[in-house]
């Protein structure tokens, strides 16, 4: 999934890159690539971000119309990823523009703050929360403008684009003190977007068909139904994100753990009714965990009305960003607050509540109403047996340093009390960088759970993700089940058959994240991997023959027991090179008549016999032993295809069986040789 | 198709194009990890089934993302380790998502094979060799093919040996197969297919067959010698083809071998003792040292009890002996469509599977002296003195009449004969344990003309060696509408 993701946000990164100007139809395009990869929504989201921050200015509003098609097309669960993001993304994009285009910025935050156009929902676009935010920011901003002009004070700063710097535009500012309502060109209202074109995507599963797609969650009473999917949605992103992140590391059986608890965690959601006060707990949990670690003051729901003084307020974890309205406000400072602002945030876990108690709290039927859902779509939570798992020895932590909120190393380390590790660089990486809690296990589903999230972290201050060890040579599979014998180890017994395993599963897809679209067989990602595919794809290729049917293919006789004995099973996806050879060594033996040569892939097909200068076309065969399209009566010698018959009479003839170039006996037509004849069309098998 | 000589086959090929044609609108399915899609097909509809999203594996083969699979008279499950989305279009006889499986303990199964297969690989011997037993409708070919896929996934070559005589494994009902396999298995046609003499879009498998001809293998005394002789050659493969070798094999049985008779299970004995050739010398001439070390037992109990004790805690060669639950998506599948299903199979062999493959097979009119026919004696469909695998050379010397030669008639007309790859001149043994080269079907038989008109698989001659008829799989009276 991981890769899937990686090749779709590849995708949409390309086309990103290649828009320069407010062109409707790329941004359509854009929007559409969202939508039908809403699975990767992740990936998308983070790369449109990504985008947005690191494109040249004047590139930046097309980028942000996107964004905005995007949400307003697709809905959730874009307005997730970006919401969390999107204080970020637009006040960074925002310093950096022009005014006419913060006019349309502001044209466009005004559409947000409303419900779609031409649809039934009432929900605004993004969430008050979110818009609010960016909203006091601007106005602090023009506030300081205003003041700054009004004062004629000019306070260098450093940013190109720099409106003071232009009088003009300046002047242009100073005479809209509140931005324009729909006037530019690019504001909302003439936006490149075909709202009512996309039917709804339904992907949750919460919504009626009928609903439009701009599903915000709104967390403003703690605990509403509504609140609830929004959880289980970012826990289900959460999961996807750790199952690529742990597909990509088969063999990292804490990740898998941390898997397997965060799925607990569903079933548990899923199937109980939790008090608000732990929804909120596990919510913030959940965003602690989310990756990446983004300044999500605006995304925390408000938690006033719960007593519960173990969650941190996002208010408190807000206010650096927020620079007071007074003279010498500098915009660079600003900007410094909010870029990094992971930095500066105060750790919101205090020691508290943790996912695991809660999840014990949930399991104890005792301690609360657990009553099952009635129709519960998941079956009540699976007890997990104990399973021996490998005790890996803690390394000790590094310098501790501030620790951020977001990041699931910090977190667990806080839990086990062993110490702090500096944040690896995660903003580049679209997931969760996969720091393996090894822990070891207790018996009983919650201290399971507990265990494994609690688990050591301290591998993640390397910054070195352990799926990096995987060579090309061998495939990955079985040298992870090399060096993880023991825990990887199935017993074969009744018993040990039953216990799940999930993290094994890995090992027949992650393993192989490079799949053929058309059989669903699976290739390594490493080089290897890549030729066996390309290969693969070949004769995928070569065997779609439009004209079979007509040339009236039939079933053809079993080989013997001997022949069967002796046969080997030819893998479509080998190299050529050892198939011709091999066959050739099979068929030297036989009459020249039978000897045969698999059909060169590339123009050598064009390539006649070097001895009787005719061409191989009307040698052509599908063998079936081969399972290819073969030459008969050809002969491989030392790279070049020869009639079998021409080579047998030319080596009895020459009484030498085999010079070690043949070319100079055919020098002087060497020019011949291996030249298309231009104008004749090369057959495609 | 209106090129066939002698062959009228315009209404064949009129008939998949109605059907196809009929189902354009489709639904989505969505799946939560871990839970499977089961759904049964009759032989007159069809349903397709595209993978949206996520992942999803039919009998442990990996649907692709770009294709949309068909499914004709199948009883299946599409499961899912991830959660997945399909588009499902077409119309099934039953469908339900399943939420219990038992994916998890068929997928632990595979990688306690790997592990064996990872140290085969070590050590240059052979890897796992497994026996699935259990009743009918258990699972049992299903576990299988799951097993031989994931192990496909891992870029294994298992060798797969089926000695079901109900359900053909790339070949008719009747025969008892083995073969190799590399690549992947085909979605839509189970096993896939043997060689055709054009491409195939999916790896052709190369089997080796034998012609049992009867559908229970209790019966006649045909069974345990074609057992003996089909451990021959699978050893022998084994010993040569190191790929296969480490992966080891895995053979599927059919249920009536695991009703026992009071605790005994002559069949299953049998299998076990030849397929552990430890003092025979195969073709190649080398000791055999290569024997069944894992038997699955699907569901029964009372079976897994009785072969635990017997083959558990032996003191030298122990077989692990290891329960599997039975999948609750097995269905029963009553006679009917068990005869819908083989007479399926015989028209895949002539005509191929699908309407984009249809294979040409040739009709030939021949005289009656140019067949020579074995037909099993009667008398040997039930020998009550037959005694168990342990004495092996009386079954060998004590055969003199195996087989009847018979001349075509018209009683026989519809029916398939076995092309072995004997001589009619050949001792009967030799005719038994003669491996096939195809099957013929008996369009018709004119008595008076002595002439006869036979579907062959290929064009040319026919070929002059013994013919084998059995009495399953039954007659197929409309192959050719």
């Amino acid at each position: 999934m991981s890769n899937a993701s990686a090749e779709v946000a590849a995708d949409f990164r390309d086309a990103l890159q290649d828009l320069k100007i407010n062109s409707r139809p790329e941004i359509s395009n854009l929007t559409i690539i969202a939508k039908e990869n809403t699975e990767h929504a992740q990936a998308i989201s983070h790369e449109l971000e990504n985008h947005i921050r690191t494109t040249r200015p004047e590139w930046k509003l097309p980028a942000l119309y996107v964004l905005d098609s995007i949400v307003k097309n697709v809905g959730t669960p874009y307005t997730v990823f970006l919401g969390r993001n999107l204080y970020r993304t637009f006040m960074d994009a925002y310093m950096v523009m022009d005014p006419a285009n913060r006019r349309a910025m502001d044209g466009l935050l005004k559409t947000w703050k409303q419900p779609v156009p031409e649809s039934m929902d009432t929900n605004p676009v993004f969430s008050p929360e979110v818009t609010r935010d960016i909203e006091n920011a601007l106005i602090k901003i023009r506030t300081v403008t205003v003041q700054q002009q009004a004062m004629a004070q000019r306070t260098p700063h450093g940013l190109p684009p720099r409106p003071a710097s232009n009088p003009m535009a300046s002047g242009a500012w100073r005479n809209t003190p509140t931005p324009p309502q729909g006037g530019p060109r690019h504001a909302a209202p003439n936006d490149p977007r075909v709202r009512h074109n996309f039917p709804t995507p339904n992907n949750y599963g919460q919504l009626p068909v009928a609903t439009p797609p701009s599903q915000v969650p709104t967390p403003q009473p703690p605990v509403t139904s509504i609140d609830l999917e929004s959880l289980k949605a970012d826990l289900a992103k959460l999961i996807a994100s750790t199952r690529g992140a742990w597909e990509a590391t088969p063999t990292d059986l804490a990740l898998a753990q941390k898997l397997k608890a965060l799925m607990d965690l569903q079933t548990v959601l899923n199937t109980q009714t939790i008090p608000p006060q732990q929804l909120q707990a596990i919510r913030t949990q959940i965003q602690a965990l989310s990756p990446p670690p983004p300044p999500v003051q605006t995304y925390v729901p408000p938690i006033a009305t719960t007593p519960q003084p173990f969650i941190p307020s996002p208010q408190q974890a807000a206010p650096p960003s927020l620079p007071p309205a007074s003279g010498g406000f500098n915009l660079a400072q600003l900007l410094a607050q909010a870029r990094p602002p992971v930095a500066q945030t105060p750790t919101p876990t205090q020691p508290t509540l943790s996912l695991a108690d809660l999840l014990r709290r949930v399991s104890s039927p005792g301690q609360m109403s657990s009553t099952p859902v009635a129709a519960a779509p998941f079956p009540p939570p699976p007890h997990f047996p104990p399973v021996p798992q490998p005790v890996a020895t803690p390394t000790p932590a590094p310098a501790p340093t501030l620790t951020p909120t977001t990041n699931l190393a910090q977190l667990l380390a806080q839990m086990t009390k062993s110490g702090s590790a500096p944040p690896p660089q995660v903003p580049q990486l679209p997931q969760l960088p996969t720091q393996p809690p090894a822990g070891s296990s207790a018996p009983g589903a919650t201290d399971w759970l507990l265990n494994a999230l609690k688990g050591v972290p301290q591998m993640a201050t390397t910054g070195v993700l352990p799926q990096s060890t995987p060579t090309a040579s061998t495939p990955m599979t079985r040298q992870a089940s090399g060096m993880t014998a023991v825990p990887n180890s199935v017993e074969l017994t009744t018993a040990s058959m039953k216990q799940p395993r999930f993290h094994l599963i890995a090992r027949l897809y992650g393993a192989k994240p490079n799949i053929c679209a058309t059989c669903g067989r699976r290739f390594e990602n490493s080089a290897e991997g890549k030729e066996k595919k390309a290969r693969h794809m070949d004769w995928h290729f070569r065997v779609k023959d439009p004209d079979a049917t007509k040339r009236g293919i039939h079933r053809s006789w079993y080989i013997s027991e001997k022949e069967w004995i002796e046969y080997r099973e030819v893998d479509e996806s080998a190299p050529d090179t050892a198939n011709s050879a091999k066959a050739a060594a099979v068929t030297l033996k036989k009459d020249p008549k039978e000897q045969y040569v698999h059909v060169p892939a590339d123009a050598a097909r064009d390539a006649p016999c070097p001895i009787c200068l005719e061409k191989f076309d009307s040698n052509l065969k599908w063998h079936t032993d081969a399972n290819d399209f073969v030459w008969m009566d050809a002969v491989n010698v030392n790279g070049k295809v020869y009639h079998a018959t021409c080579w047998d009479e030319y080596s009895k003839g020459a009484g030498i069986p085999a010079p070690s170039t043949p070319d100079p006996v055919l020098g002087k037509r060497k020019a011949d040789i291996g030249t298309p004849v231009s104008g004749k069309k090369v057959r495609a098998y | 198709m209106a090129s066939l000589p002698g062959l009228n086959l315009a209404a064949a090929s009129a008939e998949p194009a109605n059907l196809t044609s009929t189902s354009t609108e489709t639904r989505q399915q969505d799946l939560a990890a871990n839970t499977e899609y089961r759904f049964e097909v009759s032989f007159s509809r069809t349903l397709t089934i595209r993978l949206r999203t996520g992942t999803a594996e039919f009998f442990g083969t990996e649907l692709g993302p770009s294709t949309t699979y068909s499914f004709k008279g199948t009883k299946g499950a599409i499961y899912t380790w991830h959660g997945c989305s399909l588009e499902i279009g077409g119309e099934a006889e039953s469908e339900y998502v399943a939420e219990e499986t038992t994916m998890m303990s068929y997928a632990n199964a595979h990688f306690a094979l790997e592990d064996l297969r990872d140290k085969a690989m070590q050590s240059n011997e052979a890897g796992p060799r497994v026996l699935v037993v259990g009743p009918d409708n258990s699972g049992k070919t299903s576990l299988v093919r799951i097993l031989t896929s994931y192990a496909l996934k891992m870029e294994r070559q298992p060798v797969v040996v089926n000695l079901d005589p109900r359900e053909g494994m790339l070949s008719v009902p009747g025969s008892l197969t083995a073969s190799a396999f590399s690549g992947i298995l085909d979605v839509e046609e189970g096993w896939g297919s043997s060689p055709i003499s054009g491409p195939s879009p999916i790896p052709v498998k190369m089997p080796l067959g034998y012609h049992y001809g009867l559908g229970n293998p209790e019966e006649g005394k045909l069974y345990k010698p074609l057992v003996t002789r089909m451990a021959l050659a699978v050893l022998s493969r084994l010993e040569e083809d190191k790929a296969s070798k480490h992966t080891g094999f895995i053979i599927d049985t059919p249920g009536s071998i695991s009703h026992g008779k009071g605790g005994v299970y002559e069949n299953i004995d049998h299998i076990v003792s030849e397929f552990s050739g430890t003092c025979g010398v195969c073709f190649v001439g080398k000791l055999l040292t290569i024997s069944v070390n894992i038997i699955f037992v699907l569901g029964s109990e009372r079976l897994y009890s009785d072969l635990s004790r017997k083959y558990g805690h032996r003191s030298e060669d122990p077989i692990s002996v290891v329960r599997l639950d039975k999948s609750g998506g097995c269905v029963d599948r009553d006679e009917a469509y068990m005869k819908h299903f083989r007479q399926n199979q015989i028209h895949n062999y002539f005509f191929g599977t699908d309407a984009e493959n249809t294979l040409a097979p040739y009709s030939l009119v021949a005289d009656i002296g140019d067949l020579t026919i074995f037909r099993l004696a009667e008398s040997s469909a039930v020998d009550p003195s037959f005694r168990p695998g342990d004495d092996d050379d009386d079954v060998y010397a004590a055969s003199k009449n195996i087989y009847e030669k018979v001349n075509p008639s018209s009683a026989m007309q519809n029916s398939l004969l076995a092309v072995t790859t004997a001589s009619p001149k050949d001792p009967q043994e030799v005719i038994r344990d003669a491996s096939v080269q195809g099957y013929i079907y008996l369009i018709e038989v004119d008595e008076t003309k002595k002439k006869v008109r036979v579907l062959v698989p290929q064009p040319g001659q026919l070929p002059p060696n013994a013919l084998v008829l059995g009495s399953f799989p039954e007659v197929v009276p409309d192959l050719l509408n």
